[in-house]
């Protein structure tokens, strides 16, 4: 016991005497998730709090511009600001200069299309059903379509969910005005209010439910995403400083000394896996902490903790030592600290990549996601995932479970083989 | 004088290699003696050095080391070793007192004992006065005072030393040897490599020398230089390896 409290000693003082890699090895993960929460924050808002800046060019001389605008407000979806009088070009050099990614302009004939096309249908409607008279003039001017302006960055997807938006509206009115003309060729002044009530606000609804456990609804935000991500980022970073350390020891022969004295060599491990744990949970504690209290003193949401605190121990534990065991493989396996730091940081850029650290793996190709299930990285999110955003039940943790173990297993083993062939064990 | 290692027909054959780097070795190494092994460039000196104290496996062959008289392996006399390789080999991020605590702990020396003992090393060895400063910034002196401070921090019967004044200045090296011969004399046999003849000539007495991994003569200094006419350590080296290099 004392061996292993006197290794544990000596990798402590290592690590505090470094004072300047110490409070990289905080400060980075901090600031880390501070600008990557704060970058995509606007992006999740986009997606998720549906109010979508809109500049809305309305040129119509008749009065249904006006009454789309509103559906368009009513919706609680658009933040629209209004504009007249624009050129089309100018609307584009709008779009470019300033902050807006979306542009609708209503042509000049809108209200006048509108009233024709719904006349036109309404009348044919009575004609079919034998109640009203043929009409001599039919108007069949093409209706002028609404133009829909928007940034080249806005994805295709997002931009096909606004359109398919205004489309409904613009149903919405067509539906009405079709309705209001037939009655006024049937002789009636306005809708009943009960026919209106019927035909308006009688629509199915969609009940939206989540996949989740929890007991309340955690809404996916920047902070849910990325505090958990980049501090599993963070920790798996830790190849750089634990990778360099083996190789430095290695090389520079204290690992040779260690075998002229009775002492185990699996006490040097151990010691180093455990401070490399403990500085883990700390970099981990310390970052959700932040989330939690600090993120919403600047605009953030605040992260919300879930309730399997034990399965959010056991997940981190795991996390740290997938991370740990990582490092120490790929510092046993080279052969100077360059090879260490150089290789280990590009395969931690790779597996984040593939693992859904930057970019959720959904929205990755099939087959990418399939290769994306060899990071460790997506197995740690994967667990975070469970226990932040679907309640953290231990059935939805056990695959992470699973993989985590194997993997830190699989580290383990392949250090033991090359220590043993290189005579350390 | 009793042996306190027996070497017996021990060779070495590295992986993808044509020669062996020890071909058959053997020897006794007396209790108390001061033994120099001397040798060209890749003569197998540190290769040696590094089997009889652990850190690699000799091909073939058979090692016996003695303690309390009787034949036992190296595990059993690990403690009782001491070894000081020719690289630095510890913390620099630490400082002297805090390398030499850990490495002590690992023998399980206990701590009072530990730090009177620090005390007495570091005094000996002209390091008291950066007992707490980080070796990382001491000059190549300092740093070979603290290797070796390392490698007798479990008093040992045995102490192999690799080279242990390569690149210091001439009152480290003084330092070194000093201590090593009070260490000598106080019981500790010493087994050690080193390129420099002179230094050899005046501390050992016994010379070893090896090259291409064959024992060429183990003897008291004084027999081999009546032996072979020769008046230096140095002129009998060249005498018996040659001049050509080997590297």
């Amino acid at each position: 016991m004392g061996k292993l409290l006197a290794s544990i000693k000596k990798e402590f003082l290592i690590l505090v005497n470094d004072k300047v890699g110490l409070l990289l090895m905080y400060l980075m993960p901090i600031l880390l998730v501070f600008i990557i929460t704060l970058v995509q924050d606007s992006t999740f808002k986009l997606v998720n709090e549906n109010t979508i800046e809109i500049v809305v060019v309305n040129n119509d001389q008749g009065n249904l511009g006006d009454t789309l605008i509103s559906l368009l407000k009513s919706s609680g979806s658009f933040d629209i600001s209004e504009q007249s009088n624009i050129e089309s070009t100018k609307i584009q050099e709008s779009l470019l200069n300033d902050d807006h990614l979306l542009a609708i302009e209503i042509p000049s004939s809108f209200s006048q299309n509108l009233n024709e096309k719904a006349n036109n249908i309404s009348s044919n409607m009575l004609q079919e059903f034998g109640i009203g008279e043929e009409t001599t003039s039919k108007t069949n001017e093409p209706v002028l379509p609404l133009s829909l302006y928007y940034d080249p960055v806005l994805q295709e997807s997002f931009r096909f969910s606004i359109v398919s938006s205004i489309y409904s509206y613009l149903s919405a009115l067509e539906n009405r005005l079709m309705i209001e003309n037939l009655y006024t060729q049937m002789g009636y002044d306005e809708i009943p209010d009960a026919m209106e009530q019927q035909f308006f606000n009688n629509r199915i609804g969609i009940n939206q439910i989540s996949a989740n456990n929890a007991a309340g609804e955690v809404i996916p935000n920047s902070t849910q995403h990325n505090v958990p991500a980049w501090s599993i980022f963070a920790m798996f970073f830790m190849v750089i400083s634990l990778g360099g350390n083996i190789v430095k020891e290695r090389v520079s022969g204290s690992f040779i000394r260690l075998q002229t004295i009775p002492a185990s060599f699996s006490l040097v491990l151990i010691s180093k896996m455990f401070m490399y744990l403990v500085v883990a949970i700390t970099q981990l504690a310390v970052i959700f902490m932040l989330g939690k209290f600090i993120f919403p003193f600047i605009g953030l949401p605040s992260l919300s903790l879930p309730s399997n605190i034990l399965g959010l121990i056991v997940i981190s534990v795991l996390s740290a030592l997938s991370a740990i065991s990582f490092a120490m493989l790929v510092g046993t396996y080279a052969k100077t600290q360059e090879q260490a730091s150089g290789f280990g940081a590009i395969t931690v850029i790779i597996l984040a990549a593939i693992g859904g650290i930057w970019v959720p793996t959904f929205v990755m190709p099939y087959y990418l996601q399939q290769i994306g299930k060899i990071s460790p990285m997506h197995w740690c999110l994967e667990g975070y995932y469970a226990l932040f955003l679907k309640g953290g039940d231990w059935y939805l943790l056990t695959p992470t479970l699973i993989f985590l173990i194997l993997f830190i297993l699989a580290c383990q083993i392949l250090i033991y083989v090359k220590l043993k062939i290189q005579n350390y064990i | 004088m009793s042996a306190i290692i027996e070497i017996n027909k021990v060779s070495k054959q590295y992986p993808k290699t044509e020669k062996p780097s020890l071909n058959d070795i053997s020897f006794e190494v007396a209790k108390g003696s001061k033994i120099g092994i001397f040798g060209p460039n890749g003569a197998g000196k540190t290769t040696l050095i590094s089997i009889l104290c652990g850190i690699i496996k000799q091909s073939s062959g058979e090692i016996t080391y003695f303690k309390d008289n009787q034949p036992t392996g190296l595990k059993e006399v690990l403690p009782k070793i001491g070894y000081v390789p020719q690289d630095f080999s510890f913390f620099p991020e630490l400082s002297p007192y805090q390398n030499l605590m850990y490495f002590g702990a690992l023998y399980g020396i206990q701590k009072k004992e530990l730090k009177s003992k620090i005390d007495e090393l570091l005094k000996v060895l002209g390091l008291s006065h950066v007992i707490h400063k980080k070796v990382g910034k001491f000059s190549g002196g300092m740093k070979r005072r603290v290797n070796l401070a390392i490698g007798i921090i479990n008093n040992p019967d045995i102490l192999f030393l690799d080279e242990p004044t390569v690149g210091v200045d001439v009152q480290s090296k003084n330092a070194i040897m000093t201590y090593l011969e009070e260490l000598n004399v106080n019981g500790t046999t010493i087994i050690y490599t080193s390129h420099h003849m002179n230094e050899g000539q005046e501390f050992c007495n016994q010379i070893l020398l090896i090259d291409q991994g064959i024992l060429i003569t183990l003897d008291n200094l004084d027999h081999l230089l009546a032996d072979h006419n020769e008046t230096s350590l140095e002129a009998l080296f060249l005498k018996l390896t040659g001049i050509e290099y080997r590297d």
